[in-house]
């Protein structure tokens, strides 16, 4: 059967691999040149597309527009954070945060789903702002401050090691974590569970009628993102070395939020598109002027008056079609017969 | 033999406004059973309570001799009852394919929830199968918010049945339709009773004297008469009540 979302999906997936090979010559290219500083803003940048991937979930495909989604990925930093002070380990602080996420996810997503669009917004806002403060005044999390000194560790993939201090093999690390979380989001949203997630986004007073219960797919949706994001944030601390609360507080999650409606809500590959452009105007636009934010603000203002559908609304319809096209060869043949088109071109030739 | 559908004694209120009150009646299996009454009589207030929209504050729902009294709509569902409502509620951002295999999902086995969506081989076939019996082949990868409101009629009929239900309540299924299409509708529905039992909310007297083996009178949220269609017609009760305005 022809499948809309599978077939636009399939085009994500284009815009993914072709993402993926920019950044392995990005990544060629640092190792060539000896290069710290793109190598280590691209790694920022993966990591909050996996935040950004988080809120395009639950906008995109649920439905619902999550103001604190940083409060997740926060958590996974600071728990990160917290495991590799006590026991340098990439996978217990990955499973730490998944764990730690997992929890607040659940618990976050029973208050939240008690309500739904404004109210929702603001009530994931209140709870990413009331956990912030809370670290924002605990003393034994560094207060204010963050914590400091995460100090640089080795991964183990059975023989071989990647030191989180090594740029290039730290981001492709990143890159391989990030991806991950992209290709589980994806495949989960290509099967009949999926699917009632994006029904939901249509028409949420229907679904109980078809035999599915509408809270729990919310909160399957709402606990998925807050896992991917927790595990996003989980890398950040093995990146910069500290966690400070400023990564939960709502500048996080709302630069998720516009890296989302950049890169085009409802695409995943858009969330990874829109997080990179983000890093990269912030960081073209910092270097002209301190006062960066407002040009992001105007240009945020203009996508959504002029581009709604985001950069992959722009890219996605073209390569569906050329998809499309190139999966038809084998199928049923095309209105017109292809030989007396081309027998058409030849007499066409001459004048 | 227990009847599919048995309405006990069921009454909700609003405020002091008692929206349905004390109404009881039996739907059996393979029937057409038709609630008619005036604008504001109950009856869609009546779907919301079995379907589990709305929870009754007094009486009783047995589908299949199983007490469903105020269980939520996907409960209901499971049960074997299935809804459609008088202003059509589909997916309207998905097509048309689409929300009948969202509806026939219901069919796999639960172990195919976490797997890819074409593995999903009886709920794909039972689609292909609506959406010729429905004759909306041609339209199967049309958004359903574009489709004409006759089709899109049609195919909220078409959802409701896709997932193999026992009991079927259609809410008002001929409204807004061309006369056509209504006679259309009519033989469809006429059709149904092979596979399941009818319940439905009427509003053309001509449709619902040809097609109802049995029908429900509400008036002001009560049940003023039941019986045979010739029956009810007969009814000097139902005729000042109803009749008398119609």
């Amino acid at each position: 059967m022809h499948d809309r979302l599978t077939q636009s999906m399939r085009a994500s997936h284009l815009l993914a691999l072709l993402f993926v090979l920019a950044s392995l010559a990005l990544a060629a290219m640092g190792t060539a040149t000896d290069d710290t500083f793109y190598l280590r803003l691209g790694t920022e940048a993966l990591i909050f597309a996996g935040l950004a991937l988080s809120v395009d979930l639950l906008l995109g495909y649920s439905g619902v527009l999550s103001l604190g989604q940083a409060l997740y990925f926060g958590i996974g930093a600071y728990v990160s954070a917290l495991t590799l002070m006590k026991v340098p380990s990439f996978w217990l602080a990955m499973a730490a945060a998944f764990t730690a996420s997992l929890l607040a996810a659940i618990i976050g997503g029973l208050i939240a789903n008690r309500v739904r669009g404004v109210y929702f917004a603001l009530i994931t806002f209140g709870l990413a702002q009331v956990l912030a403060k809370v670290v924002y005044n605990t003393r034994e999390l560094g207060s204010s401050d963050g914590m400091i000194g995460i100090p640089v560790i080795e991964i183990a993939f059975g023989p071989f090691s990647v030191s989180t201090g090594s740029p290039v093999g730290f981001f492709l690390i990143v890159l391989v974590v990030i991806m991950a979380l992209y290709a589980l989001t994806a495949y989960l949203l290509d099967t009949p569970f999926g699917r009632v997630l994006t029904a939901l986004k249509s028409n949420e007073r229907r679904v109980p009628f078809l035999g599915y219960s509408a809270w729990r797919a919310r909160m399957a949706a709402y606990v998925l993102a807050g896992v991917v994001a927790g595990l996003s944030g989980a890398l950040y601390p093995m990146l910069r070395g500290f966690v400070s609360p400023e990564l939960m507080f709502f500048a996080t999650s709302g630069n998720a939020v516009i890296s989302v409606v950049l890169g085009g809500v409802g695409t995943l590959a858009g969330a990874i598109y829109g997080s990179v452009l983000l890093v990269i105007l912030k960081s073209i636009i910092g270097s002209w002027t301190e006062h960066h934010l407002i040009v992001i603000g105007l240009i945020f203002m203009l996508c959504v008056l002029f581009l709604p559908k985001g950069l992959a609304g722009v890219l996605r319809p073209p390569v569906e079609a050329w998809l499309s096209r190139h999966r038809r060869i084998p199928g049923p043949v095309p209105d017109a017969p292809v030989l007396p088109a081309i027998a058409v071109d030849t007499k066409a030739a001459p004048q | 033999m227990t009847p599919v559908l048995d309405i006990r004694d069921l009454g909700v209120s609003f405020g002091g406004l008692k929206a349905v009150d004390q109404v009881s009646f039996q739907a059996q299996r393979h029937r057409i059973t038709t609630v008619i009454g005036p604008n504001g009589a109950g009856k869609s207030t009546l779907f919301n309570l079995i379907s589990g929209a709305l929870r009754p504050h007094r009486g009783q729902v047995l589908i299949d001799g199983v007490d469903m009294t105020g269980a939520a709509p996907e409960r209901t569902k499971a049960a074997g009852l299935s809804r459609s409502f008088q202003i059509t509620s589909l997916f309207s951002e998905l097509t048309v394919a689409e929300n009948l295999r969202l509806a026939a999902q219901v069919l796999e086995p639960v172990g195919r929830t976490l797997l890819p969506i074409s593995r999903s081989t009886r709920a794909l076939a039972k689609t292909g199968q609506m959406l010729d019996r429905f004759q909306l082949a041609h339209k199967r990868d049309d958004l359903v918010g574009n489709l004409s409101h006759g089709d899109q009629r049609r195919l909220e009929i078409a959802v409701c049945l896709a997932s193999e239900p026992k009991i079927l309540l259609l809410d008002e299924p001929t409204q807004g339709m061309s006369h056509g299409d209504t006679a259309a509708t009519a033989e469809l529905v006429r059709g149904l009773t092979d596979d399941v039992t009818v319940l439905l909310i009427e509003h053309d007297i001509g449709l619902v004297m040809s097609l109802s083996d049995h029908v429900v009178v509400m008036h002001q949220g009560r049940k003023l008469a039941e019986g045979s269609p010739d029956v009810v017609r007969a009814d000097p009760a139902v005729q000042a009540a109803y009749f008398g305005h119609a």
